[in-house]
């Protein structure tokens, strides 16, 4: 009986078609994160009670609105095929129908039953358009429904809608494209009919034309002869309309939206600039938007340092006497030590997470909410093409800049492999805020402002000349951009605490177990009394090749865990927080270019790993190490010039 | 000779000018992905602007913005009056 009370529906949409702010109101605090299986893509599914029902409710996003759309179709296409759920829910942006649309004709080829949720009505009504949606509704034979999600409005209606239609046929007349186009359609859906498929049969005629991939080698497998026909017909479309018979259908399906389009929307334009308008020609326009980009980051780094600075003091305070309290407690023998070094690294989680993570986390979703992210996409894709990669890659070296692990876990909005793992690689060359604590805490404190400057200057051109390397020895066309320039919008604030608490959950899970256990192996290591034989080992390279103490070696081992562990433990070695007594400028600045760049802390190694595989993962390990070996002894050798 | 039709690159146009787009010289999984955001043949688009030293170039087509890098932009043919 449970059954009968139980409902499935996905969110399907465009980006920034509002699917976030749907699901968050639906199912409020009831959600989690899945992964796809073997997919980089992450699912959210939630579970609404209403009137007795139980609905589960899944979301399906990229983690940024800017994945581009074909992996949204195929994301929504891939799910709707194997789970079938009971409803789609198309979220549709007024403002952008014509596009939405588009979308909306592929969801309704699928022939599941859709409710379509008209989002963003107040925007629309702003913009002077109006839709009839009663026409638009006879049109596409499933329920319309206007909504405005940011307030909540309409999206009862949906669910009494999806509870009214439960059980009852859907209405699966769709539309129909040209007459060339359907008498193949109708011809292969002849010969389809015998053969087994899990899907419907126009559905799977209608990709055979567009030469979709994965459903030709589908149904090659289960008879061959249907392919000769379908050759056959591409070779007929193709001879009628000119081009490839994929773009055929594509086109038509384009021209239908837009003379849907035509039927339904009345625009009454507003002679007045709007204030989006006028927001969007600031931020990009050729020269103030580049003058408000480095306001607008440089505003978010400030905030974030200052504040993190100001809370992991205050945990400095709070924390300080633990150690002694688990001494006094505990002990100090082998095992007491060991469970202390793991304490210390959830400490050092949270010290990371909340003062730093955290503010980054919430500014960041704030600019992509309000739609600030697209925009400097847009002004940085041609020094990004520079480095084999596009504008959006310039989002995740803004992460990492907080942080290497979540800038990492970002380069999933790359479209290609490649570019993907171009841009994981340069992410870690990014120093984050552990590594800005080393290069201000040693030379700008000790050395000068102006150095520590230069050597954010230095890592940039690092990454750019790293970036031209890779994307000439990694084989491949360059991606271009193509992305929706959304709207700027009022934020809303609920959804961006719920993805903040999301990303930092994320964080917390993948970063967590790796400190843990290689802060335990390390101190065991160090206990053990074989770091002295460990920094005698590395004193070549050290000593000799970078004129460092003997010491920095285990600094450096250390530095793996948390690279400000280097400063910490630095000071610990020395006694003093004062470096200038025991190093010199020239020491100093060689050691903040070792700890730059010499490897991506565990966390980071993780995500690497988990994302990309352990080869790739150590491969990028090795040569970063040996990179900055390299580099740290030329410039020392260039410093002692200076100095 | 205000009547007659040229063909050009998209990003030829000049900000805020109009075309028609008339192909795009490009894969068959490049033409069906701007397909499917409303870019195909006979559908009016509209340079909104570009950033420094031909970056991308930002247009109005199917009522909506879009970025499309350089490159890509230089291979969507228009026709201007
Ligand atoms: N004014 C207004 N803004 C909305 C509405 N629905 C969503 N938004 C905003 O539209 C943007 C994109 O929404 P989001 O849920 O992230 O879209 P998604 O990419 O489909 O998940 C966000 O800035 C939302 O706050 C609406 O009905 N009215
Ligand atoms: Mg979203």
């Amino acid at each position: 009986m449970t059954d009968e009370k139980k409902i499935n529906i996905v969110l399907a949409g465009q980006g920034n078609s509002g699917k976030s702010v749907v699901f968050n109101y639906l199912t409020g605090l009831h959600q989690h994160i899945g992964n796809w299986a073997g997919k980089t893509i992450e699912k959210r599914e939630g579970t609404l009670y209403y009137k007795g029902y139980t609905i589960d409710v899944l979301d399906l996003p990229g983690i940024y609105s800017l994945t581009t759309w074909s992996v949204e179709e195929v994301i929504s296409r891939e799910y709707i095929i194997h789970h079938h759920p009971d409803f789609v829910i198309n979220i549709v942006d007024s403002t952008n129908l014509e596009r939405n649309l588009i979308f909306t004709l592929q969801l309704l080829e699928l022939e599941c039953p859709v409710v379509m949720a008209l989002n963003m009505i107040d925007l629309a009504k702003k913009k002077g358009i109006t839709i009839d949606f009663k026409k638009l509704q006879g049109i596409i034979h499933a329920p319309v429904i206007p909504v405005v999600a940011s307030q909540g409005s309409g999206l009862t209606r949906i669910i009494d809608k999806v509870i009214d239609l439960k059980g009852e046929k859907a209405d699966h007349r769709i539309h129909r494209y040209g007459k060339e186009i359907e008498s193949c359609i109708r011809q292969l859906s002849e010969i389809l009919q015998g053969i087994d498929l899990p899907y419907p049969v126009r559905w799977i005629a209608i990709k055979l034309l567009e030469k979709d991939n994965d459903v030709t080698k589908l149904v090659s497998e289960k008879r061959t002869g249907v392919i000769d026909k379908v050759r056959q017909l591409n070779g007929y479309l193709e001879e009628i309309h000119g081009h490839d018979s994929s773009v055929v259908i594509a086109d038509e399906r384009s021209h239908l939206a837009s003379q849907i389009t035509r039927e339904i929307v009345k625009i009454t334009p507003d002679r007045k600039l709007s204030l989006n308008e006028k927001l969007d020609a600031i931020t990009t326009q050729k020269f103030t938007g580049y003058l408000v980009m480095v306001l607008i980051l440089g505003g978010m780094f400030l905030t974030v340092f200052s504040f993190g600075n100001w809370l992991s003091g205050v945990f400095d305070t709070i924390f300080k006497g633990w150690h002694n309290l688990w001494n006094f407690n505990v002990g100090d023998s082998f095992l007491a030590s060991l469970g202390w070094a793991a304490i210390e690294g959830v400490l050092a989680l949270v010290q990371i997470a909340f003062p730093y993570i955290l503010p980054f986390y919430i500014i960041l979703y704030l600019l992509e909410d309000w739609g600030y992210i697209a925009r400097i996409s847009f002004l940085m894709d041609k020094l990004m093409h520079k480095m084999g990669i596009h504008g959006k890659g310039c989002i995740s070296f803004i992460i990492g800049f907080g942080c290497n692990v979540p800038g990492c876990i970002s380069c999933r909005i790359m479209e290609s492999k490649r570019e993907r793992f171009i841009t994981a690689v340069l992410v870690t060359l990014v120093p984050c805020s552990a590594v800005s604590v080393i290069i201000f805490g040693l030379v700008g404190k000790y050395v000068g402002l102006l150095w520590a400057l230069s050597l954010y200057l230095f890592a940039v051109a690092v990454i750019f000349i790293a970036g031209k390397i890779s994307s000439k020895l990694l084989l491949g066309e360059p991606v271009e951009l193509i992305m929706p320039m959304p709207d700027y919008k009022t934020p809303h604030l609920k959804t961006i605490a719920y993805q903040t608490w999301d990303a930092l959950k994320e964080f917390i899970f993948i970063a967590a177990p790796i400190v843990i256990v290689s802060g335990v192996v390390i101190q065991a290591i160090n206990l053990a009394g074989w770091m002295p034989a460990i920094s005698d080992f590395l004193s070549p390279v050290t000593v000799t090749w970078l004129g460092l103490p003997a010491i920095t070696g285990i600094l450096l081992i250390f530095g793996i865990l948390r690279k400000e562990l280097i400063l910490v433990m630095l000071a610990a070695f020395l006694g003093t927080t004062n470096f200038s007594d025991a190093l010199t400028p020239q020491q100093m600045i060689t050691l903040a270019v070792v700890s730059m760049f010499y490897i991506p802390c565990v966390a980071t190694i993780s995500v690497l790993w988990k994302e990309y595989g352990w080869k790739k993962a150590m491969a990028i390990c090795v040569m970063e190490i040996l990179f900055a070996i390299l580099l740290a002894g030329v410039a020392k050798r260039i410093l002692d010039l200076i100095f | 000779m205000n009547n007659k039709k040229n063909r050009t690159g998209l990003t030829e146009l000049e900000d805020g000018q109009t075309g028609i787009i008339v192909s795009v010289l490009g894969g068959k999984t490049l033409t069906k992905r701007l397909a499917d955001l409303g870019i195909t043949s006979g559908t009016e688009v509209k340079v909104i602007r570009r950033t420094l030293f031909s970056g991308p170039v930002q247009v109005e087509v199917a009522g909506s913005r879009l970025v499309l890098g350089n490159g890509l932009a230089s291979k969507i043919v228009v026709e201007t009056k």
